[in-house]
């Protein structure tokens, strides 16, 4: 890499595509992001304008504040056991076969992993007809055990590649000592491995959380029951009964992002990590 | 590390320990698999059986009929709806799968460039994967609304004057541009990312070399970096495939009614779909599944194979 120090204007000028790329990248990636906050707190007479506006100066809450009446919160909350359902069954299934994958000399170990990841490549329409008859005559439809099982299957397999990756990194001594001190094989997963291969554990339980709170096609043929629907149903439904109240519409979008862009944020590097280190392994 | 602590082992003869240890190596692993396989053998695989048995059976209102052969498959094959629907989908994947890959090489060029400068606008790029499909298709097709929306108010002042009010949704073709749009927008992340993290673990020395040499930028890319990231290419172009091919949320939020207009936009996720919950046909919906499921092995294989390549 050549690095110069002097600093010349013509150098300068050789960067300014880059900086217009990247101006480029931000407004593209940023514009729907605003757009959305922005016209959920225009005033209808903002909204409905030949040449948009960018700005408000008088911004109206009361779209937030009317979601409260309908099923939203209900929505909302349905979103959120199931997400959490899905990540706290989702992960432990991950961190237990990603241990034993990676610690263990497994018969077929190398066949196990391939068919860990071809579950990642398995289209989503092939699982869903048969899954609904199976929770149907189970009698979990409209629960969220039902939802839940639909997800697993989409969450695993990933998980299961970050979190033997991660276990990997760490290095078996620190087992192997906890064990010559008389931990079980069991105590040692949990005791030591486990707590060091925490970033592991967030990324994949975030990237489960995800998952599972935007999925709209098996939330859509589980859940029919309306008191059961979780967000994206409803949104698209919402959306559906109230096409031309864009501001109510972008409200009710902002609180259905808003989470999963919140746990995104908080642990984005380490996500990123974790499923690049997947891709590029797999 | 001495054998006379050992507080936790205390209490426990030499044979149960050794009893445990042997325990522990070869019956703890399987326990330990064994929820992951659970799932995938119940909740993936047998499904898979499931879908390709119910192709070959009638069933209508969601229960299973009769066994009749291959008569949905040729059934599909003198249907011109579904027939449309398979261009239609390979048209959507091809055309998504190369924008992806350049938009996504060409994002992660800049994030190469910048080094570490770059850090916030990774974030910044990465954002529209963790968005909601179901939010991010209903805020694309209000920036796209004819009379309010910021894209043709944008074209219009830049001179194209038919986009004044122009219609997005009216026709199959300018709904799928605009599908594309927001599928593209919600795919490169990952795609960017990744081949980022690959431009990263190009050795310093052989671009160094290169420089030396006196290689333009564009050839040291095209010659020497991407040539070194070959396998991960594959399975990126593959994993996209495959996304492309599942897209459902998009055409089932932004097309009204879904697939329309007049089945202008129907892709095969969203034939399947519509087949077993709103038209109640399983035999048929099952049977598009199968066929979607082939076309993607395809796929699939050669993913496995670039992984084999690339543990060599």
């Amino acid at each position: 890499m050549s690095v110069t120090n002097g600093r010349s204007l013509r150098r300068r000028l050789r960067r300014a595509p880059l900086w217009l790329a990247v101006a480029i990248i931000c407004v593209v990636c940023l514009f729907p992001f605003f757009w959305m906050l922005l016209t959920s707190l225009k005033p209808n007479s903002d909204i409905f304008t030949a040449t948009p506006k960018f700005f408000t100066t008088t911004p109206e809450l009361s779209r937030y504040s009317s979601l409260w009446s309908t099923g939203f919160p209900r929505n909302f909350l349905n979103s959120l056991i199931v997400a959490t359902g899905t990540t706290v069954v989702g992960t432990a299934i991950a961190a237990t076969a990603g241990y034993a994958l990676a610690r263990f000399r497994v018969p077929m170990r190398r066949y196990l992993l391939v068919l860990v990841l071809m579950v990642q490549m398995i289209p989503q329409v092939v699982l869903v007809i048969p899954l609904f008859i199976m929770i149907r005559s189970a009698g979990l439809l409209n629960s969220y055990a039902g939802l839940v099982l639909c997800y697993l299957p989409l969450t695993i397999s990933l998980g299961i590649w970050m979190m033997r990756s991660f276990f990997l990194g760490i290095p078996p001594e620190m087992e192997e000592a906890a064990m010559v001190d008389g931990a079980s094989r069991l105590g040692a997963f949990f005791r030591i491995a486990l707590p060091l291969a925490w970033p592991g554990l967030s990324a994949s339980a975030i990237y489960a959380f995800i998952t599972s709170w935007n999925e709209l096609m098996f939330a859509l043929t589980i859940m029919q029951n309306s008191s059961m629907q979780t967000l994206p149903v409803a949104l698209n439904e919402f959306f559906a009964t109230y096409y031309n109240n864009w501001g109510g519409v972008m409200a009710a979008s902002v609180i259905f992002s808003a989470p999963v862009i919140g746990f995104f944020l908080l642990v984005q590097r380490r996500l990123v990590q974790g499923m690049v280190v997947g891709a590029i392994k797999g | 590390m001495t054998g006379e602590t050992l507080p936790a082992a205390r209490g426990r003869s030499a044979a149960a320990r050794r009893w445990g240890r042997h325990l522990d190596s070869t019956a703890l692993p399987w326990l330990l698999l064994l929820p992951a396989l659970v799932v995938i053998l119940g909740l993936v695989a047998y499904p898979i059986i499931e879908t390709i048995w119910l192709s070959f059976h009638a069933g209508t209102d969601l229960s299973t009929g009769p066994f009749v052969g291959l008569s949905q498959y040729r059934s599909l094959a003198d249907d011109p709806d579904f027939r449309a629907a398979l261009v239609r989908t390979i048209y959507f994947s091809v055309f998504n799968v190369v924008a992806t890959m350049v938009i996504g090489l060409l994002v992660a060029l800049v994030l190469d460039a910048l080094r570490s400068r770059g850090r916030l606008l990774g974030v910044i790029v990465l954002l529209p994967w963790a968005m909601p499909r179901v939010a991010s298709g209903i805020v694309w097709k209000w920036m796209f609304d004819a009379q309010y929306g910021t894209v043709n108010w944008a074209l219009n002042s830049a001179g194209l004057h038919q986009f004044n009010g122009y219609a997005w949704f009216n026709s199959g073709f300018s709904s799928l541009v605009v599908i594309s749009a927001a599928w593209i927008w919600q795919s490169v992340p990952f795609i960017a990312i990744a081949l980022l993290a690959g431009l990263r673990s190009n050795p310093h020395e052989i671009i160094e070399a290169a420089q030396v040499d006196g290689a333009p930028y564009w050839r040291l890319v095209f010659r020497v970096r991407l040539p070194m990231l070959r396998p991960l290419l594959v399975v990126l172009l593959v994993m996209s495939t495959i996304w492309a091919f599942q897209a459902f949320d998009y055409f089932f939020v932004m097309t009204v009614p879904p697939g329309g207009p007049d089945h202008s936009t129907e892709v095969l996720s969203l034939l399947t779909w519509l087949n077993a919950f709103s038209l109640l046909q399983q035999g048929k919906a099952a049977a598009i599944a199968v066929l979607t499921f082939v076309i993607l092995a395809v796929a699939t294989l050669m993913y496995v194979r670039s992984f084999r390549e690339a543990t060599e």
